[in-house]
């Protein structure tokens, strides 16, 4: 322990400048992650020589981004203190236990990046009205997921030299991550199904560090550990390429058997408008909207369509997969149409538009029982729903929000349904109200079951906004106080496959005109 | 007793062996001089014998432990200074010798204000404000003051000036009868003056390894004088170096000379010659003439 808290200590010494640096960006984090739920509003420093005005939200979000890269360059310059490469180091031809130097530097980083976010954590928790005490272990995950990400650099951190080389390894790693989004995105299916591998990839996440880590301090075998770091990268990216994507889909959401009832019955709509059947020159795409009537949802079901893959086979043995590609459109029980958007490249587009083909449309649904319904008035001021903790009514005179400050967690399922007729909002003059039956709703639902979410502030905001469903697109709506709700808690049921087959199908009577950006809706 | 020994040590960087079967052995108590040209692997054999890197292959013992084990407390036995070394630049002297006091139990205190006296080390000063002869005095001082069992240094006196090498000299020479010293130098003048022991290291072996004192013993630069023109033999004795003639002179070093047998190998080779003269060699002038030569005189 001597060993440790003297390499500690002139640790402490030597890097004063840099904790200084970090704990008061933490603090100005602190700062504005209150004022950013205390609805302190903008802020406005003015220069009286010029007319510069810095928005609060942009020095915050500097602040966001300026409090990670502090505490990488800390661990960084600690951990490179006693540097782990080379062999001209002054350190490794002392009586340094590796034990004790690698122990030091965890207490640094513990009692400088973990410690202040611990009471920083526990300060913004009390000061939005939460008991610390009730949060313990939510607390103690949220550092253990810091902890990983500080691993992460540390790992780094050992198998560099420098603060430059450091940089130039994050450089690899950030295109390395660029090239594995840009591959993920040329493979089928590979974005919906995100979650394969994730148990392999989050064990080797964990343990290629580790092991870099103990092998550097126990060993100085750089070679071997950035051996080891671009073996984990290349596992990473064989997973991508070999994960037989369709497979674990069919496996996630099963086909519906044929004595089940489909959670939602669609039928093909005709199409919207005529087209002309000409693509302009410029487009290299071309969107396709197939537009379906809905109909069978249950009273007390949400069908949520995750994902869409579309087959489609043209005469003379051609066949086109788009693979599945994930989606989030949640269908109720008075929904009575859905589109569904893919896009093909121009040439084939322009190949088999008039040919008559077979499309077969797999959808992913994720079926959802809306439960613990409750019927809620918006209070005046600041009130308290279940599970999304202090709430209040915000933003703009008119469609004002419910925005609500959570612990730790925000709420895995809550869904505020309203009708819009009956909003307390004034509106603006002349503004009519909704009719009757008109209704509006915001669901907030994530499946991450842990103690915490991942960040650096406890307090987890969640807004419930307002879609304004009305026939009348600019009658009144929005939740004020005095707004009755219905608060409902929907519960994940089960997850099914369905798929539709359509013949005799031509493609160019649903081209899609003003290829609106994103291929699915 | 060794206090350091190599057996067919090897080291390759990539293709290039920098160390090709090194077999070195220091005797305890001695003040051992590795010396050799520019690259010829004495920093590699250092670094390996201090467990900075490991060998390709063969093995290596310090003070009884295989260098691959060296590590943590074992330093506490071995101070090591070398010229290529990252000293931590922000430290002020006086900070760097507390720092590292609580590593090393036998640290001496009065010792360390001993030497800083007889260096003339400021303590208030930054390492990295420093001369490089005042931050080599600061690493020396840093690696006596625990007493260590042997002082390793890797080219210490490079590129300091005269008055700064005598007072680390004589900081070592004070301390040489407690320890074991290997110090290695390309520089032969200040090893002549302190060493007990000298291995010559050539292209990654020892071409030869024994006591400087018999070293400088057998080397001797020989002129044998003609009463007419001199001429070369066809066949020189073993031990015969850098035969060369002019007029009625003929010059060579001998490698291994005893008076006697090297005048009878003399009379042997010219027959009747007018004079012979033997003439001690340094240390300077013995390894330029192995350098030379290229040979093995061992």
């Amino acid at each position: 322990m001597k060993q440790v808290l003297n390499i500690f200590k002139k640790d402490v010494r030597h890097y004063w400048r840099e904790i200084v640096v970090s704990i008061a960006l933490l603090a100005a984090f602190a700062r504005y992650d209150v004022r950013s739920w205390a609805n302190e509003g903008l802020v406005g420093y003015a220069y009286e020589a010029g007319s510069f005005f810095f928005d609060s939200r942009l020095l915050s979000g500097l602040v966001d981004v300026l409090l990670p890269i502090s505490w990488a360059f800390v661990i960084v310059r600690v951990i490179q203190g006693e540097s782990l490469v080379g062999d001209r180091q002054f350190w490794v031809t002392r009586p340094y236990e590796w034990k004790k130097l690698l122990a030091a530097k965890i207490l640094f980083i513990l009692v400088f990046i973990n410690l202040p976010l611990l009471i920083t954590d526990v300060f913004l928790l009390a000061t939005a009205g939460f008991s610390p005490t009730h949060y313990v272990v939510g607390l103690l995950w949220m550092q253990a997921m810091i902890a990983l990400g500080l691993l992460l650099i540390a790992a780094l951190a050992a198998v560099t030299a420098s603060v430059v080389q450091f940089g130039l390894a994050l450089l690899v790693v950030v295109l390395y991550l660029i090239g594995m989004g840009f591959l993920s995105e040329q493979i089928p299916s590979s974005s919906f199904s995100s979650s394969i591998g994730d148990a392999v990839q989050t064990a080797l996440l964990i343990a290629t560090p580790l092991v870099v880590i103990l092998l550097q301090y126990s060993r100085r075998k750089t070679a071997k550990s950035r051996l080891l770091i671009a073996g984990f990268a290349a596992v990473l990216l064989l997973i991508l390429l070999a994960t037989p994507y369709r497979t674990v889909v069919a496996h996630q959401y099963p086909r519906l058997e044929a004595r089940q009832q489909p959670p939602v019955q669609l039928a093909l709509l005709p199409p919207e408008k005529q087209n002309d059947g000409n693509v302009p020159a410029n487009q290299k795409e071309v969107e396709v909207v197939i537009p379906f009537s809905v109909s069978g949802v249950a009273g007390d079901s949400i069908v949520t369509l995750s994902g869409a893959m579309v087959v489609i086979e043209a005469p003379g043995g051609l066949h086109w997969n788009s693979g599945w590609q994930s989606k989030g459109w949640s269908l109720f029980h008075e929904d009575k149409s859905i589109a569904i958007r893919f896009t093909l490249k121009k040439k084939l587009f322009e190949r088999i538009q008039s040919q008559s083909v077979k499309a077969e449309i797999s959808l992913a649904l994720t079926v959802s029982r809306d439960q613990n319904r409750t019927e809620f008035v918006v209070p005046q001021g600041e009130f308290v729903l279940p599970d999304a903790g202090f709430c209040d009514v915000r933003g703009l005179s008119y469609e004002p929000d419910i925005e609500c400050r959570s612990a730790l967690r925000t709420p895995s399922s809550l869904l505020v349904t309203y009708d819009i007729s009956q909003t307390s909002c004034p509106g603006v003059e002349g503004q009519a109200r909704a009719k009757p039956g008109e209704i509006s709703r915001s669901w907030h639902s994530h499946s991450d079951s842990g103690p915490a979410e991942f960040g650096i502030s406890p307090i987890k905001t969640t807004r419930f906004g307002t879609v304004n469903n009305a026939s009348n697109a600019r009658a009144i709506s929005g939740f004020c106080p005095g707004t009755p709700v219905i608060l409902s808690n929907p519960e994940l049921v089960r997850r099914t496959r369905i798929e539709l087959e359509l013949n005799d199908f031509h493609l160019g009577d649903y081209q899609d005109r003003s290829m609106r950006g994103s291929a699915w809706r | 007793m060794s206090a350091i020994r190599t057996e067919n040590l090897i080291k390759k960087f990539r293709r290039v062996a920098a160390l090709n079967g090194l077999n070195l052995d220091v005797p305890e108590g001695a003040v051992y001089a590795l010396v050799g040209p520019n690259g010829a692997g004495k920093t590699t054999a250092i670094k390996i014998l201090m467990n900075i890197f490991g060998p390709t292959s063969g093995r290596a013992e310090v003070l009884g432990v295989e260098s691959a084990r060296i590590a943590g407390r074992a330093f506490r036995s071995i101070g090591y200074v070398s010229e290529n070394q990252e000293l931590p630049e922000w430290m002020r002297v006086g900070a760097l010798l507390e720092y590292l006091r609580p590593f090393y139990p036998s640290w001496d205190r009065a010792l360390v204000d001993e030497l800083m006296s007889q260096f003339d080390l400021p303590r208030d000063r930054k390492l990295g404000n420093l001369s490089r002869g005042m931050r080599m005095k600061a690493a020396l001082a840093s690696a006596l003051a625990y007493h260590p069992k042997l002082i390793v240094l890797d080219e210490p006196f490079t590129g300091l000036d005269p008055l700064v090498r005598d007072e680390l000299i004589q900081g070592l020479l004070e301390r040489a009868e407690e320890s074991t010293i290997l110090v290695s130098s390309h520089d032969l003048a200040e090893i002549e003056s302190f060493a007990s022991h000298v291995g010559y290291l050539e292209q990654g072996r020892l071409r030869f390894s024994e006591e400087l004192a018999q070293l400088v013993e057998r080397f001797r630069e020989v002129q044998v004088t003609f009463d007419g023109p001199s001429r070369l033999p066809e066949k020189a004795p073993e031990g015969w170096m850098q035969l060369n003639n002019s007029a009625a002179v003929v010059r060579f070093i001998e490698s291994r000379f005893e008076p006697q047998r090297t005048r009878a190998e003399i009379h042997g080779v010219f027959g009747e010659v007018r004079d012979v003269t033997f003439s001690p060699m340094t240390l300077r002038e013995i390894f330029l003439a192995m350098a030379k030569t290229g040979r093995n005189a061992a």
